[in-house]
C-alpha cells in the first residue's frame, strides 16, 4: 500500500513538474538563439568557407594561365553573379594564383598581351607592369604588387578564396 | 569607372588617370519599336558595363543618352549629341566613346566629334544565361582592341 502511495504524484508535486518544465522550455527557447547569435561567427568559419573550386591541378602549367570562375554576391537591391578572373601557375611545388585587377586604378591586367614585355603582366589603362609573381614594376604607374588569391587543393581539383594584398 | 556615388570621388581625384568617356546611345521609341527598344537598351547596357569593368581606370561611363528614335527617312539629330560632347572635352575627357546599337548613327557619324562604335543587336532574350556570358564576352573580346586602338591613334595622355 505504501508503495503505491508513493507512486502517486500530488497536486503539488504536479504543478511543480509542469511548472518547471514548461519554465525550462521557455528559457531555453530565449537563450538559445541568443548563444546562436553570440557563436555564429565560430558556425560560419567552421563550414567550407567560400572556396571555390576553378580548375585541376592537371591543367596547369608553369606560364599564367586565365581562369573564370563566378560566384553569388549581394548588393544593396538585388544579387547577383559576378565573375572574377585569376592567373593560375605552378611555381615548383606552389600554386601561384593571382588577381586581374591592377592595383592601380582597378582595370584588367593580362600576361603577356604586351608584346614589348611577354613576360610581364601588362595593364592596358595606364601601361601598368608587373612580374610573374606579382610585383610591381617601378616606373609604371601600380604602386603595389598584384593582389593573391588564398589556394587549396583538394582531390586534385584547385580552389581559390579571397584575393588579399601581398605586402 | 561608374555614374555613382561610389565611383565619382576616385574619379575627381584621379583626373588626370581618366581621359576617356563611353556614352551609350539609347533610341527610345512607345510604338511598334518598343521591342527593338528594349532589347538595345539592354545588350547595350550589359556590353558598356562590361567595358567599364575592363578599363575602369581609364574610362568614366557617363549616363547612357536617351532619345526619341528616329524613323526611317530621317536621322537623329547630333546637336544636342554635341553638345554633351563639347561639354566633355571641356573637362578634358578628350576620348569620347559612343556605344550604340541604332544604325541610323552611322548616317550622322561625321557631324559628330567623337568615335562612334555602333553594334549589331545580339538579341540575349531567348538565350541561356551560360550561352549569354559568352556570347558577350566574345563581343567584348572583339571591342578591347578597338579602344586600345583609339587610345594609340588620338595620343596618350
Amino acid at each position: 500500500m505504501s508503495d503505491e502511495q508513493n507512486h502517486n504524484v500530488s497536486r503539488r508535486q504536479f504543478l511543480t513538474y509542469t511548472l518547471t518544465g514548461v519554465g525550462g522550455f521557455m528559457a531555453a527557447g530565449i537563450i538559445l538563439p541568443m548563444a546562436r547569435f553570440a557563436i555564429d561567427p565560430v558556425l560560419q568559419a567552421e563550414s567550407e568557407g567560400d572556396m571555390k573550386a576553378v580548375t585541376d591541378v592537371s591543367e596547369l602549367t608553369d606560364t599564367p594561365q586565365r581562369f573564370d570562375f563566378s560566384y553569388e554576391q549581394e548588393d544593396a537591391w538585388n544579387t547577383s553573379e559576378v565573375t572574377e578572373t585569376a592567373f593560375i601557375y605552378q611555381s615548383g611545388e606552389e600554386i601561384v594564383a593571382l588577381s586581374n585587377t591592377c592595383t592601380h586604378l582597378g582595370c584588367k591586367v593580362s600576361w603577356g598581351s604586351s608584346s614589348d614585355h611577354p613576360n610581364q603582366f601588362y595593364c592596358p589603362c595606364h601601361g601598368g607592369r608587373y612580374e610573374k609573381d606579382g610585383t610591381n614594376i617601378e616606373g609604371t604607374p601600380p604602386t603595389e604588387p598584384l593582389h593573391k588569391y588564398q589556394v587549396e587543393v583538394r582531390e586534385g581539383t584547385v580552389y581559390v578564396g579571397k584575393a588579399e594584398p601581398q605586402v | 569607372m561608374r555614374w555613382s556615388t561610389e565611383d565619382i570621388p576616385s574619379f575627381v581625384k584621379e583626373r588626370q588617370y581618366v581621359d576617356t568617356v563611353l556614352l551609350p546611345l539609347l533610341p527610345v521609341e512607345f510604338g511598334d519599336g518598343i521591342r527593338q527598344s528594349a532589347a538595345m537598351t539592354e545588350f547595350i547596357t550589359v556590353m558598356t558595363a562590361e567595358l567599364e569593368k575592363q578599363f575602369r581606370g581609364r574610362i568614366l561611363l557617363a549616363p547612357s543618352y536617351t532619345y526619341l528614335a528616329a524613323d526611317e527617312e530621317s536621322r537623329p539629330s547630333s546637336e544636342e549629341l554635341n553638345k554633351w560632347i563639347e561639354s566633355m572635352k571641356k573637362e578634358k575627357l578628350k576620348h569620347i566613346i559612343l556605344l550604340t546599337a541604332d544604325s541610323s548613327w552611322k548616317k550622322a557619324e561625321h557631324d559628330l566629334d567623337a568615335f562612334l562604335i555602333w553594334m549589331p543587336l545580339v538579341p540575349l532574350e531567348n538565350l541561356e544565361a551560360s550561352y549569354k556570358k559568352q556570347v558577350i564576352s566574345e563581343q567584348i573580346k572583339q571591342l578591347l582592341p578597338v579602344i586600345m586602338d583609339i587610345w594609340k591613334k588620338e595620343g596618350n595622355s
